[in-house]
């Protein structure tokens, strides 16, 4: 797997024990905020558990079960990295900008 | 603007100077992270605690005392993983934390719970938490597990870098508490010293937004800051705020940006929570730290197993299996027990009172009903006992899982599981825990089909019905269960064939999109099942000190009275001429297609009030008519209740066509309350009762005369 094209396939499609990162997000919006809010984000390294049709993963450390509809929309860049048992902490892309502007928060 | 919450109308200035007001602490964090468990450690309250998200679906007002003997008010609230709820267990939480409900006090100050073994995202919570400008104790629950799976938090740096008391803590272990204690004891708790900063993408819409809400709806600027970031990420703020409307000015401000972004393909919701997270891991960099590999935890060994495509059927088949032949056998003996005390009971005041209306009052109707159902305890703790297992080693988020493939080709997806599972013990704590199943629609038609679930409740009548259709006491047990098992499995089939009718027709959907955690497995606490169990059955032996006590007796008037002329008339020609009878043969014609009698035409009356009053008026009724021989068994005098001609009424078809009429027929007032408050209206409950009752008679129609067609 060192094509330098990205391969993507939905989560649901990940063979178990394999381990991808999360590349893009389809879908409602409202379902795509929660999968990020869950530490699903763009980025996350995801290790697939079990299933075809409902999905189970690993992500930082926790358990996460999909159902089919939801993991569809997950779209996952396999790695060429074995299972991931140790909490692999996913980096998240830096905000679009790093400038501060904090406002009256010094209250 | 009096009527604005206070949070909206004062300044987060004014709240913490007063020294005579009780302070309001709020107990928030992520699912299943330990906050009951806490909050009945602080207030010695018995909250339920579970080892699933979703036990705690509705807020719970505690007290507790401060170091200095000064009482303390606690909220314990429903997980959630944002404030954008999604589902309604979340929004109980934001609205309690945004001052939106008028039944309970703002919190002045909050407890944020976080589960140590996964702190970066129950920091994501905390985040928005902060943005809310309240002070903020942070509690680090789960230290115990963290520790043995290898990860290392210094809380101590974590205090420095946000500039709030944190606090290392178990939960279950009542460590931490003392110095908890302590910190919600201090009048004077800092602000988070949190500096985050908000992506330039957003900065000038929340700027925007910040300034409308200062200056056309009255907000604090903190307080506005933290609700325009809301309103950004908050899909349905604008909505539920409707008992306090945004200002138009605000309404369109946001109307315009989100349109600007629209046009611009920019993910301002995205660009929000990714921020948020790259402030998070910046600040975990050195406060958590992984020492020594790790290899698959026993948990995941368990799951390899558990959640298998094929061995987890098999176990859940076996789960259920054991259950309900431990209902039986283990039942068996103390059962009879009760059962021989409350016969000699009745048989000594017999034998000690002079015949008359109040030794029959006592016997027949006190003795004869709420005994009757006394008689059922053991199987309803040993039914509590084993849900109580299911729940608090985390089998119940593994049922689900395994559920969710079979839930969706009706339409549902695996959460909805979780209540229809509950609903085998009742369907009251079943229809509230559908709060945490996020689509509407999903959670209606949970609501819907849940009560078709058998409940404790349908227990007594069951096995009441098995026990008058097989005489004899030399019944395998395996037949008994079987019988058993064929109404429960009935019941489900039920359930799952309404669920897919009404997704296909009434309700229609989106396709069910399911995320669940699964927790870790646990040993479960004796203590938490026990408690829970004996809570149950404390309900269970108060109801029939009440509800079924106050029934029997107004059933032994109506049963007596008015007094047949002919005094020496049999006591079934009495029943026949009292109010009760002529009630029940009332119902008769509607009842006999169905093989019922008035008889058991007044079982059904009574038995809207609850399923298991059926079994107290049948012992009511038949004990009445039994008077005077010694106090037989119910079962006994039901096999010798003939029709007038002489034909016996509870044949074998009776007895299974009773039992199917009460595995789908609505018979439960508490039910009907619950549904028409969790949907806000009587259109479903009614809806409910008629497809549920209607369904009933149809069934029971098409089996009695089928079975009587073929000779039964
Ligand atoms: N090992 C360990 N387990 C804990 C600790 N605190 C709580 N638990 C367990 O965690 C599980 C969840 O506890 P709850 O108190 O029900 O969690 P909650 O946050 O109220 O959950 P929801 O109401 O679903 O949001 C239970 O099985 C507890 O026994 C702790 O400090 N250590
Ligand atoms: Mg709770």
């Amino acid at each position: 797997m060192t094509t330098p094209l990205k391969k993507l396939s939905p989560l649901c499609q990940l063979a178990a024990g394999a381990t991808g990162r999360v590349c893009e997000l389809r879908g409602d919006e409202d379902f795509c905020q929660r999968l990020r809010e869950m530490g699903f984000g763009e980025a996350a390294l995801v290790t697939k558990v079990s299933g075809s049709t409902t999905s189970l993963c690993q992500i930082n450390g926790t358990r996460i079960a999909l159902s089919h509809a939801a993991a569809m929309n997950i779209m996952i860049e396999l790695l060429p990295i074995g299972p991931a048992h140790d909490r692999s902490r996913a980096p998240f892309p830096a905000p679009a900008s790093p400038k501060l502007n904090a406002t009256d928060r010094t209250r | 603007m009096s009527q604005l919450p206070s949070h909206i109308t004062g300044s987060g200035k004014k709240r913490p100077a007063h020294a005579d007001r009780t302070p309001v602490y709020a107990l928030v964090g992520n699912p299943n992270c330990g906050k009951s468990t806490l909050f009945n450690a602080l207030t010695g309250l018995k909250q339920k605690v579970g080892n699933y998200p979703g036990v705690t679906v509705e807020k719970k007002i505690g007290e507790t005392y401060s170091q200095h003997g000064k009482p303390i008010k606690i909220i314990d609230l429903p997980g959630a993983y944002s404030l954008a709820a999604r589902s309604p267990d979340e929004a109980v939480t934001r609205d309690v934390l945004l001052g939106r409900r008028s039944d309970t006090p703002q919190p002045d100050r909050i407890l944020c719970i976080v589960d140590a073994t996964n702190l970066e995202r129950n920091l994501y919570l905390v985040h928005q938490i902060l943005d809310l400008g309240r002070p903020v104790i942070l509690v680090v629950n789960m230290m115990d597990l963290a520790e043995s799976s290898g990860l290392q938090l210094r809380v101590d740096r974590l205090e420095q870098a946000l500039g709030i008391p944190v606090i290392a803590c178990e939960a279950v272990n009542g460590k931490g508490l003392v110095e908890l204690k302590l910190a919600m004891s201090r009048s004077d708790l800092p602000l988070a010293r949190h500096s985050w900063d908000i992506p330039v993408a957003v900065a000038p819409a929340v700027a925007e937004l910040q300034a409308s809400l200062t200056d056309n709806d009255g907000r604090s600027p903190l307080v506005a800051r933290a609700e325009a970031l809301l309103l950004l990420t908050d899909f349905d703020t604008v909505r539920v705020a409707g008992s306090t409307p945004l200002s138009a000015r605000t309404t369109d401000i946001l109307a315009t940006w989100q349109k600007h972004w629209e046009g611009e393909g920019t993910d301002w919701a995205g660009t929000l929570v990714g921020s948020r997270y790259a402030a998070i891991t910046k600040l975990c960099v050195d406060i958590v730290q992984q020492t020594g590999a790790t290899g698959p935890t026993t948990s995941d060994k368990i799951d390899a197993i558990v959640v298998h495509p094929l061995w987890g059927w098999v176990v859940f088949g076996g789960v259920m299996t054991l259950f309900f032949l431990s209902i039986f056998t283990f039942a068996q003996g103390p059962m009879e027990w009760i059962g021989d005390q409350t016969a000699s009971l009745a048989n000594w005041l017999k034998a000690t009172m002079p015949e008359g209306d109040l030794r029959s009052l006592l016997t027949d109707g006190i003795i004869g009903g709420v005994g009757t159902i006394i008689t059922f305890l053991p199987q309803i703790l040993i039914l509590y006992f084993f849900i109580g297992l299911l729940e608090n080693t985390g089998y119940m988020a593994r049922a689900a899982f395994i559920m969710d493939r079979l839930m969706s080709r009706v339409g549902l997806n695996g959460k909805s599981f979780i209540p229809l599972l509950s609903s085998y013990a009742c369907a009251i704590p079943g229809i509230m825990a559908t709060r945490t199943i996020e689509d509407p629609k999903d959670r209606l038609v949970t609501i819907l089909v849940a009560p078709l679930m058998s409940c404790s409740a349908r227990l007594p009548v069951y096995l009441l019905m098995i026990a008058a259709l097989l005489p004899g006491t030399t019944m395998p047990v395996l037949t008994k269960v079987g019988i058993m098992l064929l109404m429960y499995a009935l019941g489900t089939a039920g359930a799952f064939g309404f669920a897919w009718l009404f997704k296909r027709t009434l309700l229609k959907g989106r396709p069910p999109m399911m995320i669940m955690e699964l927790p870790p497995y646990r040993l479960p606490g004796i203590k938490d099942v026990a408690l829970h169990m004996f809570e149950r059955a404390g309900l269970f032996l108060r109801k029939a000190g009440t509800v079924i006590l106050g029934i029997s007796i107004v059933l032994w008037f109506l049963t007596t009275y008015p007094k047949h002329p002919d005094a020496t008339a049999a006591a079934t020609e009495q029943i026949a001429y009292s109010f009760a009878g002529r009630a029940g043969h009332a119902i008769e014609p509607v009842i006999k297609p169905l093989g019922f009698d008035w008889r058991i035409g007044i079982g059904l009356i009574t038995s809207f009030a609850a399923r298991e009053v059926f079994v107290s008026s049948m012992g009511v009724i038949f004990g009445a008519e039994s008077a005077n021989d010694d106090t037989t068994t119910l079962r006994v005098a039901l096999q010798k209740a003939t029709w007038p001609g002489g034909a016996p009424v509870f044949t074998t078809l009776v007895c299974f066509t009773l039992m199917v009429y009460y595995v789908f027929a609505m018979q439960c007032m508490s039910t009907v309350a619950v549904v028409k408050r969790e949907t806000n209206g009587w259109k479903w409950p009614l809806f409910q009762i008629g497809y549920m009752t209607g369904t009933a008679w149809l069934v029971c129609f098409v089996i009695y005369q089928t079975g009587r067609a073929l000779g039964y």
